[in-house]
């Protein structure tokens, strides 16, 4: 489904991305994980083309994302994405967040729209919502809403940015809970994130980056049984000891 | 103070005619109004094009929207109608440059509106490109990984809050526009400083009145401009959404 191959980006003289290689296929959730700066979220944004790549090539789909003929909005309008910062559109109520992209890209009309949108609501349990603004909401009750708005254009894929890193720890679950719910019904998932017990319960295999490279790329048991590189085994039991 | 004070002035009949002084300022006043309101549509339409292209990624665009602004916010409005008044004309081919010299009807008023217009739209480009600016660039990707074009990003994402965000800073550049058009006297406009202008001279020394009247006339109207804005604003007020209260 994703294949990145021999990927490097610099942003100006500074290398951010060195040669990173690896796929997701069908149906498998990938948890990326590292420290600050490691470059994961920048990677995960390549997939999208929202940062070009200048070395290597990333192909969604049978789609070859860094080719200046792909017409990038059609290929970004099925690979669903969710941010650190959930951005839903601020002037636009929930249900209206949920519609646009479904009216303006996917040609739909706004009555399917509409419930199409309010179907993905009640499954993420905001539909009395519905007609709040994004404002009027808590962080966790966005970042659902922004899933859902992501799922409106029934996505292929997944990426998700950080999902839970701006959310307060009580919030984090219902966040992840629709994650989980998500990656048990085969969704293909590509996860930026920390939440190592996610990692654990539903993620198929473990990327770990640390300054721009993939140092481990791995199934899960072998990840968190015995990472072969001593810069993981470092990041997991600084991170796993609380 | 020796000042022969007569209210009375503005019923008196002008020298050369047969209306009062008061239908002459009523005229100059629908004069500015009308060179205000129609050099303000021209700022909001090229400003908001002009600020969007100078925080498009395209390298080209954005370096058009730069020279446009640096020029009509650096050359002193008055020196600006002078340019499109005597400079232009000349450099139009001679068949144009005639009828614009001689046979242009409402020569006068339209030089002022697109010399107002233009010199207020690099104003108010400059505050459309600042709202796009403080939006945070994950909107922008948001907007772009939906699915949407850079147009339809700016379209339905970026402008509708950009806007919203710089409601404040437009309002003061509407009353500037009202404020501002009184520089259409010095091509002979008939509006309310050149009639205030007149009025002096003809009336043998009622300045105080002649130019109180029209200064009460621009202070309703801007604040005309400024409640009229306020309405837009609280219209457009987004649900749980604070910019400043």
């Amino acid at each position: 489904m994703i294949q990145i191959q021999n990927v490097s980006k610099w942003y100006g003289s500074f290398q951010v991305l060195t040669d990173c290689t690896t796929q997701v296929s069908k149906g498998e959730v990938v948890v990326v994980c590292g420290p600050s700066g490691s470059g994961k979220s920048t990677l995960i944004k390549c997939v999208n083309g929202l940062e070009p790549i200048e070395k290597g090539s990333i192909i969604v789909n049978g789609t070859k994302v860094n080719d200046p003929a792909t017409d990038l909005p059609k290929l970004r309008s099925h690979v669903g994405m969710v941010f650190q910062h959930f951005e839903l559109f601020p002037h636009m109520s929930i249900i209206q967040n949920l519609a646009i992209g479904q009216v303006k890209v996917l040609g739909r009309s706004q009555d399917e729209a509409h419930e199409r949108g309010m179907k993905l609501l009640d499954r993420v349990g905001i539909k009395m919502h519905a007609n709040k603004y994004p404002g009027e909401l808590s962080g966790g009750q966005q970042q659902r809403v922004a899933i859902a708005r992501a799922l409106s254009m029934d996505p292929i894929c997944m990426l998700f940015d950080e999902p839970t890193s701006a959310l307060d720890p009580e919030m984090i679950t219902e966040v992840l809970d629709v994650m989980v719910e998500l990656a048990q019904e085969g969704m293909t998932m590509m996860v930026v994130t920390h939440e190592m017990g996610f990692a654990r319960k539903v993620a198929h295999r473990v990327i770990f980056m640390d300054h721009g490279q993939i140092v481990e790329d791995a199934p899960k048991e072998e990840f968190f049984g015995k990472p072969h590189s001593d810069r993981a085994q470092q990041f997991l039991s600084k991170i796993l000891n609380h | 103070m020796n000042y022969q004070w007569n209210w009375g002035v503005f019923f008196e009949t002008i020298p050369s005619g047969d209306v009062t002084y008061l239908t002459w300022i009523i005229h100059g006043l629908g004069w500015t109004v009308a060179i205000s309101l129609c050099a303000w549509i021209i700022a909001l339409s090229l400003g908001s094009i002009v600020g969007t292209l100078r925080t498009a990624q395209h390298r080209g665009l954005a370096l058009i929207g730069h020279a446009w602004v640096e020029f009509f916010r650096n050359v002193p409005i008055l020196l600006q109608l002078f340019l499109w008044f005597f400079v232009v004309p000349e450099l139009l081919p001679h068949d144009l440059s005639m009828w614009v010299k001689q046979d242009m009807p409402a020569k006068e008023f339209i030089t002022s509106v697109l010399a107002l217009g233009l010199f207020t739209s690099a104003r108010v480009a400059e505050q459309v490109r600042a709202g796009i600016q403080s939006l945070s660039r994950g909107q922008r990707n948001a907007g772009l990984a939906l699915g949407f074009t850079q147009t339809q990003t700016y379209r339905y994402v970026l402008l509708p809050m950009a806007f919203r965000i710089i409601i404040p800073p437009l309002t003061s550049e509407f009353m500037n526009a009202f404020k501002n058009s009184g520089v259409a006297y010095a091509v002979g406009v008939w509006e309310m400083v050149f009639v205030s202008r007149q009025m002096v001279e003809e009336t043998g020394g009622q300045v105080i009145e002649s130019l109180i009247v029209p200064t009460v006339l621009y202070i309703i109207c801007s604040y005309a401009a400024n409640l009229l804005m306020g309405v837009i604003e609280r219209r457009s007020h987004v649900p749980g959404f604070i910019v400043a209260k």
